[in-house]
């Protein structure tokens, strides 16, 4: 085995340990709304959610395709990058679970690229036109989109439904639920799982195993979904609290609007490539149904938070990636630097996991 | 340098916003209707106006498989 293989091999498996923190971080967000409704319990809600994330992984390859082939130029990244840029993201998204803030996996991944192949390269190597137009203006608006649908989508239910006794209308969404959390969680394993393959695809390219501009291979497809569907099934408590509770108190009909709302703006955005964060997604469509409701149901501070949390993600995980790409080549361009960080990280996240046990397991909402 | 405005494919965008909002609120409407055919016809039932109980015993199957057409044709399009 060659140093280089040595390299691709450590950088796959940290980007399946990205995907698992991403599944870890993020989907606990999908199953929020179901728990916090109780249309759901907890242990139900996130096994149905670990199963469709994983289904969902195998729908589409648009966003796959874009983050491989529209963020940096492929033939002047190294494998090394690529790991640089996945510890950047990866630390982001410990960080921000550590702190129970539902930052984006999707923008802290795509900041640790751009970060590291900043640092490496310089500005040639990042593909400005695609980070702008496929990420960062899409960022933006998709989850004031995801807002309006969320707001419009339960003055029209309320509008239908409002001189119904509230029992079978509550039984009604509640099964409404069901469907509609399935579809969040289908809809999150299309666009997150898809962003681990094209990092994979990139740092294929990237090693001489993969020609610029092909799909990812089925192993890294089948290895991304498992991934996600794992960490989706394993975490995520802290986050689930935030998004379902403290945002607003729901009802099952805002439940339900919020989950069809985010779902479709999702599924939307997947088919045209757009790898967008889907806590932002999420986020502001449970905040268009409670505003739709009664715009001071919503926690505006606590939305706050998040908000501030979104602004920090892009840089702080590129000034990781970053940061990270040049400790490695502290010991030179072979594979001693990935390794030695590899060893750093796991023993600090064994560190911040035996503290988090010490301090008590947060308590699940619902 | 191109400017900011043209990198962006804006219809593209556009045309992500619309179906969006078609499908969530689309979604939202059909499945409405069938809670509101569902519990309508519970209360006619009871009150045996039969009549009246198979009016919203349709709206409420027709609200459903809407709501079922609507999820499957948008997973049918991403793949």
């Amino acid at each position: 085995m060659s140093e280089a293989d040595l390299i691709l091999y450590i950088v796959v498996a940290t980007a399946l340990v990205f995907d698992f923190t991403n599944g870890f971080h993020d989907t606990a967000n999908v199953v929020a709304t179901s728990i916090s409704t109780r249309a759901m319990s907890p242990r139900i809600a996130v096994t149905y959610a670990a199963i469709l994330n994983f289904a969902g992984a195998f729908i589409s390859l648009a966003v796959a395709a874009t983050v491989a082939d529209d963020v940096v130029v492929a033939n002047v990244i190294t494998p090394t990058i690529v790991f640089a840029g996945l510890v950047g993201a990866i630390a982001w998204n410990l960080a921000t679970w550590y702190f129970g803030l539902p930052s984006s996996s999707s923008h802290a991944l795509i900041g640790g690229v751009v970060g590291s192949a900043f640092a490496a390269v310089g500005s040639e190597a990042v593909l400005s036109d695609g980070v702008i137009g496929k990420v960062l203006v899409p960022a933006l608006i998709a989850p004031v989109l995801a807002f309006v649908v969320g707001g419009i989508a339960i003055v029209v239910c309320y509008r239908v439904l409002g001189r119904q006794r509230p029992g079978p209308v509550t039984r009604g969404f509640k099964l409404g639920q069901v469907a509609s959390g399935g579809l969040l969680a289908l809809a999150h394993g299309t666009n997150d799982a898809q962003k681990t393959m094209g990092v994979i695809a990139l740092a294929l390219i990237a090693n001489g195993n993969l020609p610029e501009g092909a799909d990812p291979p089925t192993w890294v497809i089948v290895s991304a979904a498992t991934a996600i569907a794992l960490g989706t099934y394993i975490g995520g408590w802290r986050i689930i609290k935030t998004m379902g509770t403290r945002i607003i108190k729901m009802d099952t009909a805002q439940g339900f609007s919020a989950q069809g709302a985010g779902s479709a703006v999702i599924l939307a955005s997947t088919h045209f490539g757009y790898p967008l964060s889907t806590t932002h997604v999420i986020s502001g469509a449970v905040m268009g149904a409670g505003a739709g409701k009664r715009v001071s149901a919503v926690r505006w501070g606590v939305a706050g938070n998040i908000v501030t949390a979104w602004l920090l993600t892009f840089p702080a995980a590129a000034a990781i990636g970053a940061m990270t790409y040049g400790i490695t080549q502290i010991f030179g361009d072979g594979a001693l630097g990935p390794l030695v960080i590899v060893a750093a990280g796991a023993a600090l996240t064994v560190l911040a996991f035996a503290r988090r046990i010490r301090q008590g397991t947060p308590v699940p909402a619902g | 340098m191109i400017p900011p405005a043209e990198i962006v494919d804006w219809e593209a965008l556009l045309d992500t916003g619309i179906a969006a909002l078609i499908a969530g609120v689309g979604v939202a409407f059909t499945f409405s209707l069938a809670i509101l055919g569902a519990s309508r016809f519970i209360e006619a039932s009871r009150d045996q106006r039969t009549i009246e109980a198979g009016a919203f015993a349709l709206l409420g199957v027709v609200g459903l498989i809407a709501t079922a057409a609507a999820i499957a044709g948008g997973i049918i399009v991403i793949a």
